[in-house]
């Protein structure tokens, strides 16, 4: 425009800047958020902005890592999400806490992905984690906390859609596929294509009733009746039909607590394998095409930590929040507050009055 | 609020509109270029066929018709329910049926509509190659000298021949598919399922 290299005058793709309403509307929307958090006793947690890079690896991950090397050599990543750290924190800092321990955070993440539908670079989650969180317990804390979460926020029809990967865990154990071939399966699985589910499944052996439960995953989804019918097309794998049974205590719990119409069935959700081990979940609402948060439970992490434990968590992207309560017109109200003027005069007594009027609580603008 | 519908404005138009009248469905007529239409409780996008996952992917579209190839090159994060059966082809790598087998080349050029498909294909197969980005006319690539080889689909197989080509691999097969937004298929259930049981049983 004026010569000044756009290096100057723009932020790089993938990260933002918020000021005025903008700014204001983010931290309310934080505020109600982690009000709720600590409402059911969670304690904040404020993690390092970056770690060794260790702590991050795994499949899902280590990809989207923005990582640099120390000043001693050492390999570091700025954090791609808060769980593995809170992890790593519980087992190591908190060593001597009994569990379960409550955490909760809220702040930034940063993953190298291109800025797409809702995702930046730069994110900033809120979020908790039950460690030592054992049992349904647990896991319908987790999901309570989650609605009581959107319910502040004023999201209207949302919609939690719970699926256990223990089902599709289970009934591919038998199948004796891996690697290449398995994920395969999992993609078609993850997205609902019956035919494709077949072809993925054709020539690996798989016993006939296993390959037809694992076809029918694609069309196990809506709401609770669901679980009845999959109990019929999933008896042939006591390890799903026990993972079915996990879910259903689950939604029992969250229905007799009037939660039930907020609940969906999917048990066609099989992300993040390598990761998740029980129950998992993703809240969607009209207005936006994308989920606006999910969690579940991953009772394996804390044991590369060295503290075994059982863990269940949930999170929220900030971001998300924001635009699906734009498009349903439920931001929160951020008008700028009024400030009063003190200038003019003698500048020591107006010092003198701006302090009795901050004093009073009044926002003051001076000189 | 009504369901959003996005199509192509390619080859699948017809194979869409057929679909959408045996179901009974309401369908556009006549409306000449409009690219946004809403009739009787549903709104109707016309879009470019590469584009239809996309609209589908962020929820500006409820659901589309998009095919298995289109779908594999966007990688779209999109629920895939129904094979809809029309709109059949092949994805295909194809070469001139004189030339030596490529694969003895260092690096193998290829021209094609399908770059993300085209690299994985050959990566995974452990043939370093050059994709070489085009928009249309892929067929005249190797015979101009732009590429050794071409990966795009064919139906009849036709164009390859009047090309001097022919397809040594197949890549993929392809179809037209019903695919559909995650949210819209979680929060608006009862409406999207409705459409899908009612195309379900006219594809059939």
């Amino acid at each position: 425009m004026n010569g000044t290299p756009h290096r100057l005058v723009q932020v790089p793709p993938g990260v933002q800047c918020f000021v005025g309403d903008e700014a204001r509307r983010r931290r309310l929307i934080e505020h109600r958020v982690v009000s709720v958090f600590q409402g059911w006793d969670y304690e904040e947690i404020i993690p390092p902005l970056y770690d060794y890079a260790d702590v991050f690896a795994g499949p899902s991950l280590e990809t989207k890592t923005y990582s640099f090397v120390g000043r001693d050599g050492s390999l570091l990543a700025l954090r791609p999400d808060f769980t593995s750290l809170l992890a790593k924190i519980a087992a190591g800092r908190l060593a001597d806490r009994p569990a379960p321990i409550r955490l909760y955070y809220s702040g930034e993440v940063l993953r190298y992905e291109p800025p797409k539908a809702g995702r930046q670079s730069e994110l900033f989650q809120m979020g908790l984690e039950l460690l030592g969180g054992e049992g349904r317990g647990a896991d319908v804390e987790v999901l309570a906390i989650a609605a009581e979460c959107l319910d502040a926020l004023g999201a209207r029809g949302w919609v939690a859609a719970l699926g256990h990967v223990g089902i599709f865990a289970g009934l591919v154990a038998g199948c004796g596929l891996e690697g290449g071939r398995l994920e395969a399966l999992r993609e078609r699985v993850e997205a609902k294509d019956s035919a494709g589910v077949r072809e993925a499944l054709s020539g690996s052996g798989a016993p006939a009733a296993l390959a037809e439960a694992i076809v029918c995953l694609a069309r196990l989804a809506g709401d609770v009746s669901v679980l009845g019918e999959a109990q019929r097309a999933l008896s042939s794998s006591p390890a799903a039909v026990g993972a079915l049974g996990e879910l259903a205590e689950v939604v029992k719990a969250l229905s007799e607590a009037g939660l039930g119409s907020h609940l969906a069935i999917d048990l066609g959700e099989v992300r993040g394998l390598d990761y998740y081990t029980g129950l998992v979940f993703r809240a969607y609402a009209p207005g936006l095409g994308f989920e606006v948060g999910g969690g579940g439970r991953y009772d394996a992490l804390l044991g590369r930590f060295g503290r075994p434990m059982p863990a269940v968590g949930f999170m929220l992207g900030l971001d998300r929040v924001a635009l699906l309560l734009e498009r349903q017109g439920a931001l929160p109200d951020a008008v700028g507050p009024q400030a009063e003027s003190v200038a003019g005069g003698d500048l020591g007594a107006s010092l003198l009055r701006a302090r009795e009027r901050r004093a009073a609580g009044a926002r003051v603008r001076f000189s | 609020m009504s369901l959003t519908v996005a199509l192509s404005k390619g080859k699948l138009l017809a194979g869409s509109e057929a679909l959408f009248r045996k179901a009974g469905l309401p369908f556009p007529v006549g409306e000449g270029r409009k690219l946004v239409v809403p009739i009787d409780g549903l709104r109707f996008l016309f879009v470019k066929d590469m584009d239809v996952p996309t609209y589908v992917e962020y929820g500006v579209a409820d659901c589309g018709v998009a095919g298995r190839d289109v779908l594999l090159e966007m990688a779209s994060d999109v629920y895939e329910l129904l094979d809809l059966g029309f709109g059949r082809c092949r994805l295909v790598v194809a070469r001139p049926g004189a030339a030596a087998d490529p694969r003895r080349a260092s690096t193998l050029r290829v021209a094609t509509k399908y770059p993300r498909v085209a690299g994985a294909h050959f990566l995974e197969h452990g043939i370093s190659a050059e994709v070489v980005k085009l928009s249309g006319s892929v067929e005249l690539a190797p015979g101009l000298g732009l590429a050794d080889c071409i990966v795009d689909v064919v139906e009849t197989g036709r164009t390859l021949e009047e090309n001097g080509l022919l397809a040594v691999e197949e890549v993929a097969a392809s179809s037209a598919r019903l695919i559909v937004n995650r949210a819209s298929y979680h929060a608006r259930r009862d409406e999207v399922s409705r459409l899908v049981e009612t195309l379900r049983r006219a594809s059939a």
